[in-house]
């Protein structure tokens, strides 16, 4: 909700929220200018959580990088091993020497535990967004589905949040013999939980007329902003990459996307911050969806470990010693949007250059834009209504 | 003058030795005949509610709450203190023969469980704590705010009846008084805002002012409403005015007597959330936006002194919502035979009884505080000055022109003649028909209002679990 009209004039106060405010997810540090209670400017200041994982990119061999690209976004660790992984399997494909075929099981449980870590990612966003609104309850129900989804990953590869599972050309480890039914019994009660959590929050008048015109993106604003992923989908436009430039096994599985309808009614405009929110939402339902797919398409596992079709890791540990020179650029769709690998390769074992582009990083650079006029009240509520995880935008 | 009034001038009298006791006998009196005894309901019960908050939180988001804090050691320690006389070997000796009493052996556990020891051990940890003073902050207004908040909390306490004349001052302006006194707590917080030296907090504290000076209006107005009704700003009075005789007291209710003293019912337990700043209309402390408002920067007691404050508000917004709807003290059935008990009993009983509705009221605001999300400031605003005062001012005219119809007696209503039909039983159909229309009303109303919100997106009533 803009207020150009009701400004007093006069001083205007400098507050510093951050690095450690309780609801700038992470040590994001935003500088407000406001007058009152009507914020005027409003920068945020990056660079808290700079850890130089591009750089270390450039000194470890290939398979070594996939731990750190955990860290890049911890909320979605599996997607951002997959991210990497994918990009590395590109680079590797442009020549047919060391072209890796990855097995077909290995592609379905990728897929499996891309979409298990975006509704967990996603379960983060719409909680903390409505904890950032002023309702803590729906924030602790999400983390206890969380929390179920992390048992299922312990059990997978014995990590709750930095998973390093998806390897160059498959996965770590095969799914353990029980995994299917308990992904179809956690599936089955997570929906029904869903609908407690929607009733809960969702629907809710208050929240629904905190987040509706509120710091509205247009299609056109989003495009030229560079937004990527549910803040793009958002805003109307209809794009995911899972669809749109298939990777691994999306292309057969036809992935429905969402998009934002103005969910808030006549109170609301295409691209607040409810149709991001509500998008989250409807992307939770399709990642339940997809998963149920995939259980169905799953091969039964193989004696050998790079047969084809029923292994979980193809034979890469030569082709990576010396990969084809050139590079790539790879992007694949995480949860906060598509997450693009760029890599260099001069031949070595060891990656010339290796760049993250994230969904956070862009989600960032329009704050600025669309929290001028607004509340101080709605600052937190803009930051949650992004999705920003301050590790993606430092790295 | 009140029963109690005569015991504070007999211990006056016994103090100070005189028929005509002095002004400081009689402040002592009164301290101890009233002060302390009110204060040891009060705080006890404010912590109680501190326990209460946490469960039905931890209920609400399927955890378990405090239940692990051992009672062992405060008690060990009030035996210290109690038996500090005698050999320390002999003092632990008793203290494990009082543990293996079947009574605590089998209550401890369960208090320990219901977190009581989790409440000993908050306030140990509260009275350990540094005493902080900002560097930027002005010292003496820091340190005055919390005692300001908790005088203005406790002091309209003075005039709430918790039993037939169990009431400190029985004085004919109670309403009135308790909206003054009341009154305290914004200086309090904007003291504590302004003093802190924290732009957070300075934002807290102006939030406040703004927020309590508005919902001020719409509880005065639906305190207006029920005086206008019961002809008297006595509280002891309103409260009488609302037995009946029979089995079914609960038709005395001023929430039952009229459609328009039930709004007024709905708009003071929502004004009165606002002036104890509880969610969703918590804008001073908004802990996600300001990091707890005005007392970011306190520490220790003086932060414990807030939170005490701010639970003996909302008691107190239980309590003089039971007082002026809920028919105060009195029991919601057979109210005439609680009368005619031995007076102790009876006023046991009726302080019972009113316990029971103001936790009642303050469950209600917890089950609130944990289910929505917050306002807005401009929604908060909006709602008392949009829709809370004009509700209250058609009711108050609503409720006037009842009055005037009537001929200035509530038995002269048309709800007041259908529930005085000679039986009980017909008073209570009467009752309910002459509820069943506006009720009807309402409903139609909300009807409409929703056929022109245009409904919900298929996609949200697909979330929700329906159909799309």
């Amino acid at each position: 909700m803009t207020i150009e009209a009701i400004t007093l004039g006069g001083e205007r106060m400098q507050l510093n929220m951050g690095p450690h405010h309780p609801a700038t997810h992470g040590v994001l540090r935003i500088r407000v200018e406001s007058d009152g209670e009507i914020v005027s400017s409003c920068i945020p200041d990056h660079g808290y959580l700079h850890r130089s994982i591009e750089k270390i990119g450039e000194c470890i061999e290939w398979p070594m990088f996939v731990p750190y690209t955990d860290r890049v976004d911890y909320v979605c660790a599996m997607n951002a091993n997959l991210a990497y992984c994918v990009a590395v399997e590109k680079l590797l494909n442009t020549d047919p020497a060391t072209a890796v075929v990855v097995p077909r099981r290995a592609e379905c449980i990728r897929v499996l535990v891309a979409e298990l870590n975006r509704i967990s990612s996603h379960l983060i966003a719409v909680g903390a967004m409505a904890m950032d609104v002023g309702a803590y309850t729906p924030f602790l129900h999400g983390i206890a589905q969380r929390e179920h989804v992390n048992d299922i990953f312990e059990k997978l590869c014995g990590q709750r949040l930095t998973y390093n599972y998806v390897t160059v050309g498959g996965v770590a480890f095969d799914l353990h013999e029980t995994a299917s039914e308990e992904i179809a019994s956690f599936l089955n009660q997570f929906e029904k939980e869903m609908v407690r959590f929607n009733k809960l929050i969702t629907t809710n008048t208050i929240f629904r007329d905190r987040c509706a015109n509120l710091a509205v993106v247009t299609a056109a604003e989003a495009i030229a902003w560079g937004l990527v992923g549910p803040n793009l989908r958002g805003s109307g436009v209809d794009w995911d990459l899972r669809r749109d430039e298939p990777y691994g096994l999306y292309g057969e599985l036809g992935v429905r996307v969402p998009k934002g309808e103005r969910y808030a009614g006549r109170k609301g405009a295409v691209g607040d911050c409810y149709d991001r929110y509500i998008v989250r939402l409807l992307e939770i339902q399709e990642s339940v969806r997809l998963c149920r797919e995939v259980l169905k398409l799953l091969p039964p596992a193989a004696a050998k470990a790079n047969d084809p079709i029923g292994g979980h890791q193809a034979d890469v540990s030569k082709v990576l010693k010396r990969p084809p020179k050139g590079f790539v650029h790879c992007r694949t769709e995480a949860p906060r949007g598509e997450m693009g690998y760029f890599l260099v390769s001069d031949g070595t074992k060891v990656p010339y250059r290796v760049r993250v582009r994230t969904g956070s990083f862009s989600a960032a650079g329009i704050f600025h834009k669309v929290m001028r006029g607004i509340f101080l009240a709605d600052v937190v509520a803009v930051i949650g209504s992004f999705d920003v995880v301050v590790p993606e935008i430092d790295r | 003058m009140t029963g109690l009034g005569y015991a504070v001038d007999a211990v006056a009298v016994w103090l100070s030795g005189s028929p005509a006791p002095g002004w400081i006998a009689v402040t002592v009196a009164v301290l101890l005949v009233w002060v302390a005894p009110l204060l040891a309901i009060i705080f006890p019960v404010a912590a109680l509610g501190q326990i209460v908050e946490r469960k039905v939180a931890a209920a609400i988001q399927r955890r378990h709450g405090p239940n692990s804090a051992s009672l062992e050691g405060p008690l060990r320690f009030g035996f210290r203190v109690l038996l500090c006389f005698l050999p320390r070997a002999t003092q632990d000796r008793a203290f494990q023969r009082f543990l293996k009493l079947p009574v605590v052996r089998s209550l401890l556990p369960m208090l320990q469980k219901l977190g009581i020891g989790q409440l000993a051990a908050d306030g140990i940890k509260m009275l350990g704590k540094e005493d902080i003073v900002p560097r930027g902050a002005d010292g003496a207004v820091f340190r005055l705010a919390p005692y300001l908040a908790l005088t203005g909390a406790f002091l309209p306490f003075c005039v709430v009846p918790f039993a037939h004349h169990l009431v400190m001052l029985e004085v004919s302006v109670g309403a009135l008084y308790v909206i003054a006194v009341s009154g305290v707590t914004v200086l309090a917080l904007l003291m504590a805002g302004w003093g802190s030296g924290n732009k957070f907090s300075m934002l807290g504290g102006m939030r406040a002012v703004a927020q309590l000076v508005s919902y001020e209006i719409p509880v005065g107005l639906a305190v207006a409403g029920v005086v206008l009704w019961s002809g008297t700003m006595d509280l002891h009075a309103i409260v009488a005015q609302q037995y009946r005789p029979g089995v079914f007291t609960f038709v005395g209710w001023n929430l039952v007597q009229s459609p328009f003293l039930a709004a007024l019912a709905g708009v003071f337990f929502l004004a009165g959330l606002a002036e104890c700043q509880r969610t969703p209309f918590d804008m001073a402390e908004a802990e996600s936006e300001l990091v707890s408002g005005f007392n970011t920067e306190y520490s220790g007691l003086r932060w414990g002194l807030f939170a005490l404050a701010e639970y003996t508000e909302m008691l107190l917004i239980g309590a003089l919502f039971a007082t002026l709807f809920l028919g105060g003290y009195q029991s919601p059935i057979g109210e005439q035979w609680i009368v005619g008990l031995h007076p102790l009993l009876a006023t046991l009983l009726h302080l019972g009884i009113f316990v029971v509705k103001f936790l009642a009221s303050l469950f209600l605001m917890v089950w609130i505080r944990w289910t929505l999300p917050r306002y807005r400031v401009d929604q908060v605003m909006r709602l008392c000055w949009l829709t809370l005062v004009p509700i209250c001012l058609v009711a108050v005219f609503g409720l006037a022109v009842q009055l005037v119809l009537a001929g200035g007696t509530e038995a002269g209503t048309a709800y007041g003649r259908l529930a005085a039909l000679p039986r009980p039983a017909l008073g209570v159909l009467g009752h309910l028909l002459g509820w069943a229309v506006p009720v009807l009303l309402l409903g139609v109303l909300v009807r409409i209002a929703r056929r022109r919100h245009g409904g919900m997106h298929p996609a949200l009533r697909q979330l929700t679990g329906g159909g799309s």
